[in-house]
């Protein structure tokens, strides 16, 4: 027994000047800086970056890449001391649950370099919270060749439009909508576009909207013109084939991408599957109905991915450094347009090689109304809770008074837990 | 130790070397279960959102909560114990069934064995999406080939058929474990009982329920111990299979707890339900043992 003990000791003690200077190494090396991101359908687009960087100073980011369980992760990691150097999140309500982490990018010169419009939605009392690091739209897609084949030349803009061109597909055997009404987060983003500009036109804003909707003295089931949003839910199931249920992402992108589906409730992060999967395929946008009045007809389009970085770090500068490069280097201004294949919320950055993101370009040059991601004001939570809810109505297991109740009363709890 | 007579000594030596040999495996409980479940005992009297660094002291708010105002946590409550129930009888069941016949001289019992074994490799978390896969795309395929509606009907989608398609999951995913400790358990039933009983004219239905079911009770014992903590904490397949859907039809408790922490950030009322979830799976689950031990019999 002793034998053995001094045996492992001494193995111990020969290893010893090892381990040692593998830590020195460490903390007189280049630093890595640790991240963790959002958007796997983006992995090869981040690494690439990661290696430009690596190849222009020296600099390693450690990227993590989550999706479904992103926010339970960071959550943890957070509590737990692990903070990541850098890390994503939602605009809006995110500023106030990430507070206490965040560096206050206020001051720095990069952000001048940002378009104003775009640091609205991490702009808390004057101080920009985070780093708006592309710029999203989500409306309906649709696939220009089925509507060229079954004679569909003027694009819907009204539900009755909508209602119209559903029927005739119908009728010539095309399934209409793939809904994706099995994801959480499609369901909300297809049902807050249809009363996108309620808040404007009838609640003095946005802000003022979702203040109201905090404090309780406005109730979802006061607002008239959510029969619009179920209107329109009722209009996709009933148009969404057989098992509009268990529509998921995968479903939707790949049946718009084949034509065996017309349209889709989607954002151009769906361009790059649905590419994938037919590379010949021709897409473009459509507005979504706000019930029947085609002027307020819009997309809805916004900064909401948004980068943070910790405050606390001890590779504070370094991560500061790394988001300089992003916006003012060469490779960095491109990264977004010219890899990523989105719309990029920096200054004069080039318009990128997506029919989805010139689509957004040209609709938002013509006129029609772009309108913030209002809902992620709504406080952190309500996103899925919502969505589960506005399921049930579509699987049927509530009706609509039932569901304008369980949304006030979801709502209710979660904005006063996060008061 | 001089006054010790050497009996004394030898049972002290023996109580020492046996709490040295327990005490690494008591630190690491400690350290990574009890402590651990006594912070978030704590937990549950406060708000907390689990980032911020305090915790408010709230006293018994969230209890209060939990069974007065939280009618979305009863109906995920109703919803687990009625999985809990139907795989708990279902599995018990047809492992019981199948290891019978597996454990008579059938052809190709082995391989069958392992057969039905393999999927209790794979992670609960897989099978659900590849069953998501079946239902969807796979059950798509059927139906274009055999044109059978059974294939059409929207088994992940439907309010009145999702219910079935988690417990024909669960029950698909788990049957393999709960075999191999029915096998075990009738292969400890003594030959010689068996043959008496033969020899007294029993036949194969009334040896099995006199002499057969009675010695394998500690079996069943372990198996439905098992199968009723696995259905209340019920969590992975329906994560993946559903996520809860549609609506929070298929929500279980164990992911509404998940939920309130980690998606709307309630982490001390999150904390709360476990506690009332770890309650109940304590109280159930003593029920059931003291249930089942009293009908187990020695040979």
């Amino acid at each position: 027994m002793k034998k053995m003990l001094f045996v492992v000791m001494a193995v111990l003690l020969a290893f010893s000047p090892l381990f040692a200077a593998g830590q020195q190494e460490q903390a007189a090396g280049p630093v890595t800086l640790n991240v963790l991101f959002y958007s796997p359908e983006l992995a090869e687009q981040y690494n690439d970056m990661v290696a430009a960087y690596k190849a222009e100073t020296g600099v390693t980011l450690d990227i993590t890449v989550l999706q479904t369980d992103y926010r339970s992760v960071l959550t943890s990691r957070l509590n737990s001391g692990d903070v990541p150097d850098i890390f994503m999140s939602s605009a809006y309500a995110d500023n106030s649950t990430y507070k206490d982490y965040v560096y206050d990018l206020t001051n720095e010169d990069f952000i001048k370099k940002i378009e104003p419009s775009a640091l609205q939605g991490v702009t808390v009392d004057g101080k920009v919270l985070g780093y708006p690091f592309l710029v999203q739209s989500h409306s309906f897609i649709y696939n220009k060749k089925v509507f060229a084949d079954n004679g569909i030349t003027t694009l819907p803009k009204t539900l009755a439009d909508f209602e119209a061109v559903s029927k005739k597909l119908q009728a010539n055997g095309v399934q209409p909508f793939a809904t994706g009404f099995k994801e959480f987060w499609v369901l909300p983003q297809t049902a807050w576009q249809a009363i996108a500009n309620v808040p404007a036109e009838n609640y003095g804003g946005y802000e003022n909207f979702v203040a109201k909707l905090n404090a309780g003295e406005l109730k979802f089931k006061d607002i008239p013109q959510m029969s619009q949003v179920f209107d329109l839910l009722d209009l996709i199931k009933k148009y969404g084939g057989p098992k509009p249920n268990e529509s998921d992402f995968n479903d939707q992108t790949s049946s718009l991408a084949t034509g065996k589906v017309a349209m889709i409730h989607q954002g151009n992060w769906a361009e790059d599957s649905i590419r994938k999967t037919n590379p010949e395929v021709e897409i473009g946008f459509l507005v979504g109905p706000t019930g029947n009045n085609a002027a307020t007809a819009g997309i809805m389009f916004d900064s909401n991915q948004t980068i943070r970085i910790a405050k606390d770090g001890k590779n504070l500068d370094a991560a500061l450094d790394w988001l300089r490069w992003l916006t003012t280097s060469e490779y960095g201004r491109n990264w977004i347009p010219g890899k990523v294949k989105q719309l990029s919320p920096i200054i004069g950055a080039a318009a990128p090689d997506s029919q989805i993101a010139k689509e957004t370009s040209a609709l938002l040059a013509s006129g029609t109304p772009g309108y913030p991601w209002f809902y992620q004001m709504f406080p952190t939570g309500t996103e899925q809770q919502l969505g589960a809810i506005l399921q049930g109505y579509c699987a049927g297991i509530t009706n609509r008074a039932q569901t304008l109740d369980a949304l006030d009363s979801a709502y209710a709890k979660i904005a006063k837990a996060a008061q | 130790m001089e006054s010790m007579t050497p009996l004394k000594r030898k049972q002290w030596d023996r109580a020492l070397t046996f709490a040295l040999f327990t005490l690494p495996a008591l630190a690491a409980i400690l350290i990574s279960v009890e402590i651990p479940f006594l912070m978030s005992v704590f937990s549950s009297f406060t708000k907390w959102n689990g980032l911020d660094r305090a915790q408010t002291f709230i006293g018994l708010e969230n209890y209060k909560e939990l069974f007065l105002d939280d009618l979305d946590m009863w109906k995920a409550f109703g919803f687990t114990l009625r999985l809990t129930l139907g795989s708990v009888l279902v599995v018990n069941l047809c492992a019981l069934l199948l290891a019978v016949l597996l454990d008579s001289d059938i052809r190709g019992k082995n391989a069958l064995r392992a057969a039905f074994y393999v999927p209790n490799i794979v992670s609960l978390i897989i099978i659900g999406y590849i069953w998501r896969f079946i239902f969807s795309a796979g059950f798509e395929s059927f139906f274009q080939t055999t044109g059978m509606d059974f294939f059409m009907f929207s088994w992940l989608g439907d309010v009145n058929l999702v219910y079935f398609s988690v417990l024909m999951v669960s029950v698909w995913h788990s049957l393999g474990f709960y075999l191999v400790i029915y096998i075990a358990g009738l292969q400890t039933v003594p030959r010689d009982l068996i043959e008496a009983s033969m020899i007294d004219g029993a036949g194969r239905v009334v040896r099995f329920f006199r002499i057969t079911l009675p010695l394998i009770m500690s079996a069943i014992t372990v198996s439905v111990f098992h199968s009723l903590s696995n259905g209340l904490k019920a969590f992975d397949v329906i994560f993946s299979l559903t996520n809860g859907g549609p609506g929070n039809s298929t929500t279980t408790i164990a992911l509404d707890i998940y939920r309130t922490a980690f998606v709307i950030n309630r982490f001390g009322y999150g904390t709360a339900k476990s506690v009332v979830l770890f309650l109940m799976i304590l109280i159930l689950s003593i029920f059931q043992v003291r249930l089942f031990k009293s009908r187990e019999v020695e040979v």
